[in-house]
This record gives structure tokens, sequence and C-alpha cells, in this order.
């Protein structure tokens, strides 16, 4: 089987120390992975490096055969390795149709021209795509609404079906159930599976230890930027160094020694990475 | 909610320092935490614990200002807190440390304290001693940039500054965020000292809960923005298997209650 | 040489003025988290005060009677409001008032301006996205203006103020040996500076007052859980850095004429970004060392080496700039951006639906007008849309981009410079021309299409720094740009031609055959039927344009950036390039606005191109709206000169363009505040859709609707 994404020795440098620690991470194609850790652990610093708005100061990620360290943001989002972010960052005076429709259509130069004396036509394949990403988050009724007319719940899945309207290879989910209460956080985890039966990958981060565990295939838990284990659902419930790390119990405390230093530097040179 | 103590909720009576009373609050009119109710006694210690995400750190803001309320009501020391003005709340004699800290990194040491003093010169100049004899480490660091201190002592810190002010009410927020157990051990007991001494009541948010139900009286763990269970620290300390329950995301069914 | 050494160090004198409004553009920073664009406004209106004190003893507050002594209000008989305190009698040449006495009155009133500024501007916007504040900064910069103008007329001042700041007063000569003479003023202003910087700094550093400042500064939750308040904070900062604006206006006062020291800001901006915003030090230092090499600077011009093309007057302009892009370049990302607890929505801009039919309308009612409108109606209809066009490129740019740059208006001029030097072939056009023009003698349509295509291009230049930094800082940069770019490459008689720094003659355009001028010689009036006919036209062909560009792709692009640009990035969106694109068209846009004006008048003005106008036209044409076609619209009917105010003008006999703008400047903040910038245009169309929505609904639903208003008004009041 191959990888969609690999990161091999990934290390993100905050103010000399690692917010990342030589991460080695594979999502295979066509499965649905997870990434778990407390507060603080460097899952978004991991997300935010492999999508390029953070710079990594060692190791490299593949995504699709091809190393993109060299590539911007869009261009990554572009070859279809598309994130969600954690915070709601909509946009907020589009509609949700818009949302989708901006990440769903590619720009040419001359589109400002055919923009200017409205000829530019719609894409049939476009359009459908959108319609069934609105459709799959069941926001079809409010597709003309302003985001925030929405509920938060249904926000963060409006950030998601922008996502998935970008055709994405891999679609990397950085919290979408954070906020949520339970009755939507169970919602939107029983459509998460759907996905892969659209050419995508999928790649989760979240703290709900209930929704990552139900709905992966293979689970990660960072903790101090560190891989501290990672396995099937089943194996990492039983886990004792999870349990440590959520609850603070004596297990986890070399590991927690290590990381204090980092994370007191961290806060001095005002970075909060999750 | 899952309540396994009789006698703890008995206590919500006229002394309370802190009121929360089906409080919901959130960000951008959206509610983070539903109907909270938690009261903080004279010389009591509370701890408020959760996986993250589940609204602690909300309920915290809330109760110092910060946080508009949506619906419900916060009362600290018998005044309606003002959710327009934190510094009015504050100045009732309500100190909160909050989660990032908030301390000024360009300002040395002594500036950080010297702002957190309240009241007459000579109430000032006790606050100010008392707050450095508990944080004794602190002492050799007046001219040091708070910006250039370790964790722990920026921590420290953050405790010295809300400890001057004489405080009646103190919430504390993750004090243990990235700090060593083996500091988070010395810190922990000065709230339960503060608590015995000034009678101030203490809410504490906190990620080690072993730790932090070893200082507190009661304890309330909320989860999904709601509070699940509340009880007596000693006996939650029994009930491993429903905190395991709550942070891990497993259902909280009737008989395991 | 020495020459040039003796320049650099006579340069402390402006540099001490830089450095004064530099650190109290820091005070106001510190305090409020609000980058000032009209701290030396605030230091004009008060050396204005100072002077007017001491030669007539009145002192004039900063507002203006809105009921004037003309028209019909006056036979309201209402009292009016006082503008004008007689405080000395009997002042004479001879025997002026007390110098003290004077000088302390007039910190007072800065004080009060201090007060105002925060009880009326920046605590309502406080919770206000970066454009709103950004918008009243700007508004206090226009109205504190516009207030000398019309207390004051703007005219030159002679007061000496202080004896020994006097520059006629012994210069030193042969200043540590290098020879040539220095005014002794300068080393007086110097020293002043200094112990601004010693006294604000000391406060700074060692009272309570100022180390909450400090600490609000940095974390403003930290310092309210501490009880400190923040707003009062800022008042405080606010009041502190109007006196010390003050200061820097009156000791200024014999060197500067009051109206340019408004003017000096843009040197105290870069002296407050050298500063990175926080040092008071650091900004004193930063204004000596801008004012140190602009002196120098002009030195090196007169030199016979130096190329004719570059004039001293611009590189004096450009050193601001200079630094104020040395320094984001550098420290841009370190600069600290405050971090408020609400950052605030943006304004809404919303798609026209109904482009078409809008246009047609538009074009309709434009038509009737101009063809009702006679004589001086016909050029206060053209002055109208030509406002409206250049108001279609800040629609593109600030409403749908969400980049405030405010040099927009000086492209126009470029624009319209380098059209007439292209057209110009070294005849004279008018028996009344003052001046000739030589230059390449092009058609009419390919100088019209070179000077947008040179527009365009400086536009992305301009566009370049916008890829790096975003908000007010490029506002900041933008500002500066203005300055110099109006001294570099407008008045600058090798490059653009001779009526450049005199009244610029422009040739008569031909389009295909037809002369499309608004001179008409008949008349010897702006008021040639076929130029309102031809720019109508072009007017209603770019509206349809931005309108279609909002509902089409790059519209949903330029509103996702302008809402979020690290989401933009994720949804595969190349935010440099839609940047760079959008500042194109909108330069574009706004060269067809100056080359209209070139077409319309005889001739243009050496100020007509000014910072003035361009804040002027901003102001109205967010007083409008800035995200809509319709705003524009709107806007361009309120300018000083346009249809509304010269309507109102038949009523009130005269209206004082410095009166019209004060009245913007405040309807460009009350806008800010209560519309969000969504202008009247949005207010009206909302007032009309609910009206709309009203009278469709059927009776019985009107009933049950007054039922239930009961609960309704309950819930608004919960």
């Amino acid at each position: 089987m191959t990888n969609i994404l690999e990161t091999n020795d990934l290390t993100v440098t905050f103010g000399g120390l690692n917010a990342c620690d030589h991460v080695d991470l594979a999502v295979p194609t066509g499965k649905f992975v997870g990434l778990i850790g407390p507060n603080g652990a460097g899952k978004t610093t991991f997300i935010d490096a492999i999508t390029g708005y953070v710079p990594t100061s060692d190791g490299n990620a593949v995504f699709d055969g091809n190393d993109i360290g060299e590539l911007k943001p869009h261009e990554r989002a572009q070859s279809g390795l598309v994130r969600t972010f954690q915070s709601l960052e909509l946009f907020e005076d589009l509609t949700v149709r818009d949302n989708l429709l901006v990440a769903a259509y590619p720009t040419r130069w001359y589109t400002f021209i055919a923009d200017m004396f409205h000829l530019s036509r719609q894409d049939k394949e476009i359009e459908e795509r959108v319609n069934w990403a609105l459709n799959i988050m069941g926001l079809n009724d409010v597709s003309d609404s302003m985001p925030t007319d929405l509920s938060h719940g249904r926000r963060k899945l409006v950030g998601v079906a922008r996502a998935l309207a970008a055709k994405p290879k891999l679609i990397l989910l950085d919290e979408p159930a954070a906020g949520l209460d339970t009755a939507e956080s169970q919602t939107l985890g029983g459509h998460l599976r759907e996905f892969l039966n659209h050419d995508m990958s999928v790649f989760l981060i979240d703290h709900d230890m209930g929704l990552v565990l139900s709905v992966c295939d293979f689970i990660y838990v960072l903790d101090f930027g560190k891989i501290i284990a990672s396995g099937t659902p089943t194996e990492i419930r039983e886990s004792a160094a999870v349990k440590a790390a959520y609850l603070g119990e004596e297990a986890g405390e070399i590991q927690v020694q290590e990381g204090e230093r980092m994370r007191s530097q961290q806060h001095e040179s005002g970075e909060d990475n999750d | 909610m899952t309540d396994i103590t009789t006698e703890s909720s008995s206590s919500a009576n006229g002394t309370n320092l802190v009121e929360v009373k089906n409080l919901s609050a959130g960000y951008a009119g959206v509610a983070v935490i539903r109907g909270v109710n938690i009261h903080v006694g004279k010389g009591e210690v509370v701890a408020l614990l959760g996986p993250n995400g589940a609204g602690k750190t909300t309920t915290l803001l809330t109760t110092s200002g910060l946080l508009k309320a949506l619906e419900g009501s916060v009362t600290v020391l018998g005044e309606p807190s003002n959710f327009s003005a934190p510094h009015k709340t504050a100045r009732l004699g309500l100190a909160h440390v909050p989660e990032d800290r908030s301390l000024f990194f360009g300002l040395t040491v002594q500036e950080n304290l010297r702002l957190g003093l309240r009241g007459k010169r000579s109430e000032q100049a006790a606050g100010y001693e008392s707050a450095l004899d508990l944080l004794p480490a602190l002492r050799p660091l007046m001219n040091r940039r708070a910006g250039l201190l370790s964790g722990g002592e920026q921590q420290m810190l953050a405790m010295a500054r809300a400890l001057v002010s004489n405080p009646k009410v103190l919430l504390v927020d993750e004090m243990s965020l990235g700090l060593a157990p083996i500091i988070v051990e010395r810190l922990l007991p000065i709230v339960r000292n503060i608590a015995n001494e000034t009678g101030a009541g203490v809410l504490i948010v906190e990620q080690h809960v072993h730790l932090a139900l070893e200082v507190a009286d009661r304890a309330y763990v909320m989860s999904h923005g709601e509070i699940v269970l509340e009880g007596a620290a000693e006996e939650l300390k029994q009930r491993q298997d429903l905190l395991e329950a709550s942070y891990l995301g497993g259902e909280l069914d009737e008989e395991t209650v | 040489m020495s020459a040039f050494l003796v320049a650099l160090i006579a340069g402390i004198g402006a540099g001490a003025l830089y450095a004064m409004l530099g650190s109290g553009i820091v005070v106001a920073f510190r305090g409020s988290g609000v980058i000032n664009f009209g701290h030396g406004a605030v230091a004009g209106y008060t050396a204005y005060s100072f002077d007017e004190l001491r030669e007539s003893g009145s002192l004039y507050l900063p507002w203006f009677d809105p009921i004037p002594e003309f028209g019909f209000l006056q036979t309201l008989r209402i009292n009016n409001l006082p503008v004008r305190i007689d405080i000395f009698d009997n002042v004479t040449l001879a025997e002026k008032p007390n110098l003290a006495i004077t000088f302390i009155i007039c910190l007072l009133m800065s004080a009060f301006l201090g007060l105002l500024m925060h009880f009326l501007v920046f605590r309502p916007l406080r919770n206000s996205p970066t454009l709103g504040k950004v918008i009243g900064s700007i508004g206090v910069f226009l109205y504190l203006s516009s207030m000398c103008a019309v207390h004051f007329g703007g005219q030159n001042r002679y007061d000496e103020g202080f004896t020994g700041f006097n520059s006629t007063s012994g210069a030193v000569k042969n200043f540590l040996g290098l020879g040539g003479t220095i005014p002794r003023s300068n080393f007086w202003l110097f020293g002043a500076a200094i112990v601004m910087c010693v006294a604000v700094w000391a406060l700074y550093r060692y009272s309570r007052f100022g180390i909450a400042t400090r600490a609000a500064d940095e974390n403003e939750k930290g310092a309210a859980l501490l009880g400190y308040s923040p707003q009062f904070l800022a008042g405080a900062n606010w009041v502190l850095a109007s006196v010390t604006a003050g200061v820097a206006g009156i000791l200024f006062l014999h060197k500067t004429q009051p109206a340019q020291i408004a003017l000096f800001v843009v040197g105290g901006l870069g002296a407050a970004l050298f500063g990175n915003l926080t040092s008071i030090p650091g900004a004193t230092m930063g204004g000596l060392i801008i004012g140190m090499i602009a002196s120098g600077g002009v030195e090196l011009t007169t030199n016979s080496w130096w190329p004719e093309i570059i004039p001293g007057d611009g590189v004096r302009n450009f050193m601001p700039l200079l630094i104020i892009i040395l320094v984001l370049y550098f420290r841009g990302d370190k600069l600290p951006i405050r971090g408020s607890i609400s950052i605030g929505r943006q304004p809404r801009a919303p798609t026209s639906t109904n482009v078409i039919i809008g246009a047609i309308a538009a074009l309709g009612i434009g038509l009737l007008l101009s063809n009702i409108f006679v004589s001086k109606w016909e050029a206060v209809l053209t002055t109208t849309i030509i406002a409206i066009v250049f108001m279609y490129s800040l629609t593109v740019l600030i409403g749908f981009l969400g980049q405030i740059s405010l040099v927009q208006w000086t492209i126009s001029g470029l624009a319209a410079y380098v059209m007439i030097r292209l057209m110009a072939d070294g005849t004279k056009i008018r028996e009344t021309d003052f001046v000739t023009n030589t230059g390449w003698g092009w058609p009419t349509v390919l100088a019209f299409i070179a000077a947008i295509a040179v527009a365009v291009i400086f536009g992305l230049l301009v566009g370049l720094p916008a890829l790096r930094i975003r908000g007010v800082q490029l506002a900041v940069v933008t500002i500066a740009a203005v300055i110099a770019v109006e001294s570099l490459l407008l008045r600058n008689p090798p490059l653009m031609g001779d009526g450049s720094v005199s009244v610029n003659p422009t040739p008569s355009p031909n389009w295909f055959g037809q002369y499309v001028g608004g001179f008409n010689p008949n008349t010897a009036r702006t008021d040639y039927w076929k130029f309102s006919l031809f720019i109508i036209i072009i007017a209603g062909l770019i509206g349809v344009g931005v309108a279609n560009l909002r509902r089409g792709q790059i519209g949903r692009r330029f509103l996702a950036i302008r809402a979020n640009e690290r989401a933009a990035a994720a949804a595969g969106i190349n935010v440099a390039n839609m940047k760079l694109l959008g500042f194109g068209i909108s330069s574009g846009i706004a060269a067809i606005a100056g080359c209209m004006l070139a077409y319309k008048l005889p001739g243009l003005q050496t100020d007509q191109f000014e910072i003035f106008g361009g804040l002027a036209l901003l102001a109205f044409a967010y007083l409008g709206g800035i995200t809509t076609v319709w705003g524009a619209i709107v806007g361009g009917c309120l300018i000083a000169g346009g249809l509304l105010p010269e309507f109102l003008g038949v009523h009130f006999e005269s209206v004082d363009t410095g009166l019209i703008n004060a009245v913007g400047a405040i309807g460009l903040v009350v806008n800010a505040k209560v519309t969000n910038g969504e202008g009247v245009a949005l207010l009206q169309t909302d007032l009309a859709k609910n009206t709309l929505a009203a009278l469709r609904r059927e009776p019985d639903e009107t009933e049950e609707a007054e039922e239930n208003s009961n609960n309704d008004t309950e819930e608004v009041t919960a």
C-alpha cells in the first residue's frame, strides 16, 4: 500500500526548542488516520508545518509522491493537501455557498476580465462537487445564508465543507469537533467515514478521544512534540502512556519533565502552538 | 449531572464568595458552556476538572468578567460581576491567574508585582511581604524582566502578583500547564495555605487531576460545556472509573453511578 | 564635504519636530493601540490657536457653528454654539498677551483635543476592525485640518513665538570649525526634543501610571484583571500625547507655517516606527535621523553633478517614506499588534443583483440631469461623476480587498500629469494659459492608455509592500508615499513639464475626432455637454465592471482575502497575485478619474491632487459606503463641489469647502461607529428592503405581529 502523506523526522523549532520533534508519521492512501494529544502537544503545529504555515527546521514531508517542502500554502492546497482550521476562519462576508465556490474554482490570469463583463461560465463538475459537499455536511438549507447567522456547530461544518469542495486528495481536519456539543460531534463523526468513498484520505486531529477512537483506522499520540504511541483504536484505549498524558499520572512524569523547559521557552517567545 | 455526594451541594448559602448560577457563555454569541452552577465558599478550595475543550477556562473568564454571560448570573462577593469591566471585578477583591498567565514580559518582576498592589500603604506592604514569603524564589529575581524567567518562575510570579493584592477570591487557571510535577507540587499547597490563612475562596482549573484533588475540598468535572460530575475531593479520588470515563470520552451511564 | 556635514547637523531642527511628533504618536499608540494620523493636525491646530491668541486675544474652540449667520436657518433664532472666546482685550502689536499664560492656555486646549479624540472617536471605535480605527484617525486629521481652514483661514502666520527660538536671532557660525551657518533655534529645538523625550520616558519608567500603561499596552487582559481600566489609561495617554503635540506645534510656529505642521505627521510616523511604536528614546532618535538625512539629502541636490530630474524637495519628503519602508521591511513582523478582545466585523459587501437595471437607471438619470443642467450645474455634475469614478477605485481596493491605501488620489494625479506631458506639444492651448508645456505630442487615446499603464505599474509598486504588511501599516506607508510622490514625481518640472509647478494646462482631448474636454471656449466655463456625455458613459461602464467584478470569482476571492488571508491560502488562493491584481485594477480606475479631471479643467492647480483632497474623497466614499457601487455614487454626490452640498449651497448662499470636509469628517467617524463603514448606501438599501417587506405583509399578519410586539420588545431589552 502506498502512503498519500509521509513525514520523516519532521521538526519545527520555536525559540530554539522543538514544538514538533522528529515526527515520523504516515497516512496510507484511502485510510482514516488520527492524531491525538493534550493541549499544547504540538498537534496544530504539525498541521501548520505540513501545510506550509510554519517553517520546518528539519526533516521533510512527502505528499502524493512529491517532496512538498518548497511549496507555498496555496500551492499545497491546489495540489490536493487541504486543511481545515481549529478556530472558525471562515470568509464571513461570503454566503456559505460562496465560501465553497472560492475554494472550488481555479483562477486564471484572464478571469478578472471575464468577470468584469460577467462572462465567467459555470463548470458543471465543480458545481456538482460543491452541491455534494453542502449535502454531506447537511448545509443545503443554509447555502445562501451568511456564516455568522449559523450556529457554532454548523459553522464548523462549513469549514469542513469548504475543504471538501477544494477536491482534496488528503483532508486534514484540525479539531472539527471542538466546541460542538455531544450530539453535534456524534453527527459529525457519523459523516466522517463517508469521505473515504470519494477518493480521499483523512487525517483527523482532535482532543475528543471518543470521536477519534470511534472513526480512525490508525492513531498516533503526540505529547511534547513527540510521538509517544501509535496503534489501532483498541491499542490506544489500553495504552498507559496515553492515560498518563491525559490525566497527568506518575507514568507520564519523565516526559513531562523533559517538556517543561521547552514549554516555558515557548511562552517566552510568545508562541502558543495549540 | 452526576452528584456522587449528598452533603457537598448543601453549602450553597449566603456565605458564598462566588456564585455562578445557570451560566451559559461563549464566543461570538455561541455558547461554549451551558447551565453551569458553581459556588465557592469562604476558605474553600474548589477544583474544576475535565478534558481539554470542556469549557473550564470559559467558566473562569466569565466569572472574572472578561467574557459576557449569555444566560444566567455570576455574583462575586455579593456584587453581580460586571461583564464589560473586568477591572471593576478585580477591584472588588478578585484575583484571576489566567491560563496564559498574562504576565507583562516587558516589565521587571518588581514592576509586575507593583501593579498588583491594592489598598492602603500598610496593606500593600503586608501583601507584598507575605506573597514573597510564600514564594521566596522570586526575591533574587526582582530586577529581571518577566520575559526572561523560566516557565516555573513565570508561574510563581503570576501567583505572587495575584497574592500581593490580598485577594478575597482567587481564580487559578491551569497552573500546571507546561510545568514539571515537582514544581506543581510546590505551588498547589500555596493555594491551600491562602484559603486556610486568609479565608479566601479559591477556584482552580487543573490538568493534574490527582494533584488537584490532594489540595481541594470539592471538585466539579466538566465535559462538553456542562458539569457532569460534582463531589467532595475525597470521594472523587475513590471513583477513578468515573473520572476516566469523563476524560476519555466514554459514556457516563447510570449503572456506573 | 563640510557643507554636507553642516547640513546634516542643521537637520536636527526639523528632526526635533519629527522626534516630538513621533514621541506623541508612540504615547497615543501605547495608550490605545491606535496610530494617529491626525497627530500633526493636533499640533497644527494648537499652533494656530497660539498665534491667534497672541495676535487677536481670541481663542477658537475646535468646532464650528452649526447654525450659520445666513440662510433660512438663522430665522429659527436658536442660540448659536459658542465658537470664539475673547480672552485678552486690547491686544496690539506692541502689547501682546503674556507668553507663559498663552502657552498654558494653548496646552489646555490641546489636552482638551486629546479628551475629545478619546471620548468622541477612539473610545467608541475601540471594538471596530482596523479599517474603522484608521478611518477614525483620518477623520481626526481631516476634521482638525478643516477647522484650521475654517477658523484661521489656513493663512500664513508670523508670530515669533518664544524669543530665542526665533530663527533670525543670531545664527551659529562656523559650528565645530566646519564653516557654514546653522540657525541658533535648531539647537534650542533639539534641546526641547531631548527634554521632552527624557520627561516622557521617565514618566513611563517610574510612575505607576506609566508602568500600568506599558503593562496594558503589552497585555490588556492582564491589566484589566489587576484592576486597571484600559479605557482610563487610554484617555490619559491621549491627553498626554496631545499635550506633547501642542508643545511641538507651538515651538515650531516660527519655522513652519501651522498649516504645514499637520503634514509633518508623516515624519513623525517614521520616527515612531523607528522606535518600534513603543520606545520614546527610539522615536526621538528616529525623528532626529530623518531630519538630518533629509537636510543632508537636500544639500546634495545643490551639487552640479546631481541629476536635475530629482528635485530637492522630493528628496526631503522621500526620507520619511524611506525610513518607514526600511523599518517595516526589517522589523515588520516584530512590530506590536495590539491584541484586542474583539476584532470586530468587516463591513458587509453584498453583491449587486440588478446590475443592468441599475446601470440603465443611473445612466438615464445622469443623462437627464446633464440635459436639464446648464452652466454651473453641468460642471457640478461632472465634478460629482469624476469623484464617483475615483471612488470606484476605493471600492475595489478598500471595500472588496480590504487594503487601506491612501495613495490612490496621488495615482490619479500621476496619470493626469503623465497624460498632459505626453499630449503636450509646446504650443499654447488657450489664450489664458500662463505656461506652455513641452511634450511628445501623442494623440489623445494613446496618451490616455499610456497614462493608465504608468498608473497601473506604479500601483503595482505600491502593492508590493502590501504583500508583506497589512492593515494600518499599509496605511502608514501609503500616506508617506503621498507626500513623497507629490514632490518627487508631480511637482517636478524636468519630468512633468513647466506646468507642474504652476497651473498645468491640459491639451484639448479629441476622441475619434470629437472634442470631449469639459472646457467650453465659448462660455469660458467647464460646462461642455459632450464632456458630460462622455464621462457619464465612462462612469457607467466602470460601475458595471466593478459590480460584475464583485459578483464574479475575483470578487469572491477579494472578499475571502479581506476576511482571512490564512484561510484564503488554505482554499488555494494565491493571495499575493490577487492583491497585486486589486492594486492594478484600482490604480487603473483611479488613473481614469485623474485623466477625466484633466479633461474637464483648462488647467490643474498644484494642490489639485494633494493629501487633503485624497483623504476627503476617501472620507466621503466611506460615508457613502465603501463596499458597494451604490455607495460610491452616494459618496460622489456628497463631496465638496458635488451635487448635494452645491444644492444646499443655494440655500446657504456660500458653503466653505473646509466646512463641508469637517462635516464629512464627523460623518466619517459616526459612520465608522454606527454602520461599521457600510455607509449611507447600505442603510438606504436596508431601509428600502424593510419597508418593502412591511408593505408586502398581509393585513392579518400585521395584527399578529402587533400581538407579538410585546414579546419582541422584551427580547430586545433582555
